[in-house]
């Protein structure tokens, strides 16, 4: 039996991220992953012949740029190629473009309103200093603030301290942010619906929540802790797709010795007395590590792998209330010519940018009440980006591949999701955006849908949540994925967990792996 | 000439007028809008001793959950596992509401502070995990992870959303249910009905619509009524909402237009209408709640997001003999038809009642027009997370003061507000006479 110092359970992004780590401190690391290949949500793939596709999650914009630096990752094979626009096509035929140049874009915001394009940069403003004010955050671990151990409490006083340095306008704006719905803080800012509809879209991503659900406006923040080469608020596409991510991070975790084994199926994880002890594969084998990493979700880590009668009672049922209802679906196209919006028929560079299908906050509300009640939205929000229009490599020459992020498409589906409705459903992505592109339906050559209850199957995320977890105030911060088990760390000793299910979790970030490295590794932030 | 003149006579004016006057100051309070003799809330016992009634049973559903202050009695009509989990709810929920209370009677807590913080900390680790998780918390989850009736989710999930533009399923609904519970008996959590003319007594009440509030040099310096009569004053404090004191009564140009827009930005949406019947005899029930389940209220909430009358009603009705109190939930604010509304409101109770004899509506258009409740909201600013504590009604008035000397804001608008009747003019007296 050959022996590592740690062992990963899965070869996520964040898996990778946290074997990268620990190996760079001179760790043996084995990373397990139960799929033939790695990335878990993270990954690309010719799924129609001469077309590749990000099969789940497709764009870059919060994966850490300490991440980026210390593990080299350019040097590993990741381009970033960025997305220059976003443009939101309306039912009346106009449109709403938002450019990444700053005269560009206050002219087109005027255009709709020429006040939004006035407190449009004073609203950048504020959201950048809160997003400055938000990042420390991201790459610390958790204090646990019932805690009366002595390192804890003073974890819990440097964070008191930093937030008292901060001034008090910049606390109260970020308390409004936690808990303020996107509609009621946009409202507050701008009047075109066009905007405020395509603004507050970000705040509901991978959650089933609406615009005008309280916690909402905190996402919106997101989007400008996003950070590509030191720009703010700029989001990208990686040259390959998203699978290049999770192929850099492998590669710079194999320069550092870390061993990646796939088709590799954990079955359980082996409890002794309290202590982590082996890990066992569906084929028999048993390997055994000092430190077990868990990069499956809090569910699938303390349910599945480790049996619930190793865990303390009222652990177990903080795991169990945890919530996922995934509510994002994915429809990849490729298509044979380029489509045509009646907004802006001819091609042009908003074609290499996000086609938002976000008219106004009450089209993505109404989408949102649909899904509230179990049906999927028969109008639905959409995010849409043309990969091959930035990466020409996705896709034979002439023809197109388009990657459409869909929601709301509830994982718990009145009567379940089936083959057909997967279909029906596939059609009213269709539809819906064929309202804005009439020729769109004769290019599609192949067309794949993704449910939520598809990426439970493929990649293992409970009810299809890309987040491994909703992003709601009550399962944030030291209250992810429970309370006092926020730094990674579990009642099991020598068992840890490094996904998006842990602070600060959610989107393309890695910060959940590499925090979990640096505790494990007994650094501080 | 009067040292203080206190604007309004709600029972936060009346409150803040008492504590002045017992501070050895002239006050002189005046009047603009009528005044609801019975409130329904929670009166401190620092404010002074008022009569309060609330049902036994407290909440009662037509298809048979009755809940009383007897913990035991309720779980009679409850399943056997809510029965059981019943008391522990209510256990839970009481010593969270103790920390809610005791911060209430005091001037906002700062975002960051200590003492705040080791006041949470004595609660407890069980404690503290419950408040941190609950306080984000949708009320329908909450209640979904103790109870399986989906009638006694939905009848408190009535409560949880009573007068805010939210249903149940919108974080920080949960503190709401929470905060509906404060000065209530361990396991209810319906406040009581409060007759508060006493507060009248002792104080000189003007009645007269006021023009403006008189500035100069940054500092107040009377206030001037309608009729062209001025008040001359050093302190001025008002219980209108900070849009309409700093934004209609103080005149333009002394106020930063930033904190202006800010006022304008308080959210007052008022949701519910008022209706008062008048029956043959007293109906057999002293509250009867029509709320359905969880989704039902959520669904009636769905409609007023895009500006229409839900079809389906949450009704709450109080009896007081004869006589019948209802809230009428949701409907924007927007709504007039006060013939639609009773119309409906008849049909929905009519099976639960003896014969009616009159009713009268107030939609909140009338609740604006009689009271003065902006958009018809009687706390002047709902009870939302981001519009709470340190946040009530905005950081920068939240103490109570406004950037113009010897002007003080003591409405429901201001910290704790909501229901919590007369604390708010309580604290800002206290804050005014110098002491925490």
């Amino acid at each position: 039996m050959k022996r590592h110092d740690a062992i990963i359970v899965g070869g996520g992004h964040n898996g990778l991220t946290c074997a990268a780590y620990l190996a760079r401190a001179g760790k043996k690391v084995l990373v397990l992953e139960r799929r033939e290949r790695i990335g878990g949500a993270a990954f690309s793939d010719e799924v129609f012949p001469g077309f590749r596709f990000s099969v789940f999650s497709y764009v870059v914009s919060l994966l850490r740029p300490e991440i980026i630096r210390e593990l080299e990752l350019a040097r590993h094979g990741l381009q970033i190629l960025p997305l220059e626009s976003t443009l939101t096509p309306l039912a009346n035929g106009d449109r709403l473009v938002q450019w990444s140049d700053h005269d560009q874009n206050r002219a087109e915001l005027a255009r709709h309103s020429p006040r939004d394009a006035e407190a449009y940069d004073e609203f950048g403003v504020l959201l950048h200093r809160m997003a400055r004010a938000v990042k420390p955050l991201l790459r610390m671990a958790p204090p646990d603030p019932a805690s009366l151990h002595p390192a804890e409490l003073l974890d819990m006083l440097r964070v008191g301290r930093y937030f008292r340095e901060l001034p008090q306008k910049d606390l109260h704006a970020l308390w409004k942010l936690l808990t303020m719905s996107a509609a009621d803080y946009l409202d507050e800012w701008f009047e075109s619906e066009a905007l405020k509809g395509t603004k507050s879209a970000s705040g509901i991503i991978g959650t089933l929540l609406g615009p005008r659900s309280p916690g909402t406006a905190y996402v919106l923040l997101h989007h400008y802790i996003g950070e590509l080469a030191g720009v703010f608020r700029a989001w990208g596409f990686a040259k390959g797709g998203n699978g290049s991510v999770s192929a850099a991070i492998a590669a710079a975790a194999q320069a550092h010795g870390v061993e990646i084994r796939t088709n590799a199926s954990v079955s359980r994880i082996q409890v002794k007395s309290g202590r982590a002890a082996s890990v066992v594969l569906e084929n028999g084998d048993e390997l055994v590590a000092g430190t077990i990493v868990s990069g499956a979700d809090p569910r699938r880590t303390f349910l599945g792998l480790v049996r619930e009668e190793n865990l303390p009672e009222d652990f177990a049922a903080a795991i169990k209330r945890y919530k996922f209802r995934g509510a994002s679906a994915k429809v990849n196209l490729a298509l044979g010519e380029l489509p045509r919006f009646t907004c802006l028929p001819e091609p042009g560079p908003h074609m290499r940018g996000a086609i938002s299908i976000s008219p106004s906050v009450d089209y993505l509300e109404r989408a949102y009440d649909q899904a509230k009640y179990g049906e999927f939205s028969k109008r639905p929000y959409m995010d849409i980006v043309m990969p091959s229009m930035l990466d020409p490599s996705m896709a034979p020459p002439g023809k197109h591949v388009m990657s459409i992020f869909v929601q709301y498409a509830p994982y718990h589906l009145n009567g379940g999701w089936t083959d057909e409705k997967r279909e029906a459903f596939g059609d009213t992505v269709v539809n819906t955006l064929a309202e804005y592109a009439p020729n769109l339906k004769s290019a599609i050559l192949h067309r794949q849908v993704v449910t939520p209850a598809d990426i439970e199957r493929i990649v293992g995320l409970s009810e299809g949540n890309i987040f491994q977890g909703e992003l709601s105030l009550q399962q944030m911060f030291f209250l992810r994925p429970a309370p006092a088990w926020a730094r990674y760390r579990t009642p099991i000793h020598g068992l840890f967990q490094c996904g998006s299910g842990t602070h600060p979790g959610g989107g393309v970030m890695g910060a959940s792996g590499r925090n979990a490295a640096m505790e494990i590794l007994g650094v501080r932030a | 000439m009067s040292e203080v003149v206190v604007l309004g006579a709600g029972p936060d004016e009346l409150v803040a007028a008492r504590v002045l006057q017992q501070a050895g100051r002239r006050v002189i309070v005046v009047q603009e809008h009528a005044v609801p003799e019975r409130v329904v809330g929670w009166a401190p016992a620092q404010i002074g001793r008022l009569e309060a009634t609330r049902p036994d049973p407290w909440l009662r559903t037509a298809d048979g959950v009755e809940l009383f202050a007897d913990v035991k009695r309720s779980a009679k009509s409850l399943g056997p596992r809510d029965a059981e989990r019943w008391p522990q709810f209510c256990d839970r929920m009481a010593r969270l509401a103790a920390l809610l209370q005791e911060i209430y009677l005091q001037p906002p807590p700062s975002l960051i502070d200590m003492r705040f913080a080791l006041k949470v900390r004595r609660l407890g680790r069980a404690g503290m995990e419950d408040l941190m998780r609950l306080l984000p918390m949708p009320a329908a989850e909450l209640l979904d992870e103790w109870f399986e009736s989906h009638t006694l989710k939905g009848a408190l999930c009535a409560l949880a959303v009573r007068d805010i533009q939210q249903g149940p399923r919108s974080a920080g609904t949960a503190f709401r249910l929470l905060h509906s519970h404060l000065g209530s008996p361990r396991g209810v959590f319906r406040p009581a009905t409060v007759n508060v003319a006493p507060l009248r007594s002792g104080l000189t009440i003007r009645e007269s619509p006021v023009a403006r509030i008189d500035v100069s040099a940054g500092a107040v310096t009377g206030v001037t009524l309608a009729s062209g009569e001025t008040l001359s004053a050093t302190l001025v404090v008002a219980g209108a909402d900070p849009a309409r004191v700093l934004g209609e009564l103080v005149e333009p140009g002394w106020l930063d237009p930033d904190l202006l827009r800010a006022t304008r930005h308080v959210r007052s949406r008022g949701v519910a209408a008022r209706v008062r019947l008048e029956l043959d005899r007293a109906p057999e029930w002293p509250t009867l709640t029509l709320a359905g389940t969880a989704d039902d209220v959520e669904r009636a909430y769905d409609a007023v997001k895009y500006g229409r009358v839900s079809d389906r009603l949450i009704i709450d009705a109080v009896a007081d003999g004869p006589a019948v109190d209802v809230h009428v939930q949701y409907l924007p604010h927007t709504a007039v038809d006060t013939a639609d509304i009773q119309a409906r409101v008849v049909k929905q109770l009519q099976s639960h009642l003896p014969a009616i004899r009159s009713s009268t509506v107030e939609s909140p258009v009338d609740l604006e027009r009689i009271y003065g409740w902006p958009e018809g909201q009687p706390h002047h600013a709902e009870l939302s997370l981001d519009q709470a504590l340190w946040m009530r009604p905005l950081p920068e008035l939240s103490g109570y003061r406004t950037p113009l000397r010897g002007l003080w804001l003591c409405g429901p608008a201001m910290h704790p507000g909501a229901g919590v009747i007369g604390a708010a003019g309580h604290n800002c007296a206290r804050a005014m006479l110098g002491s925490p």
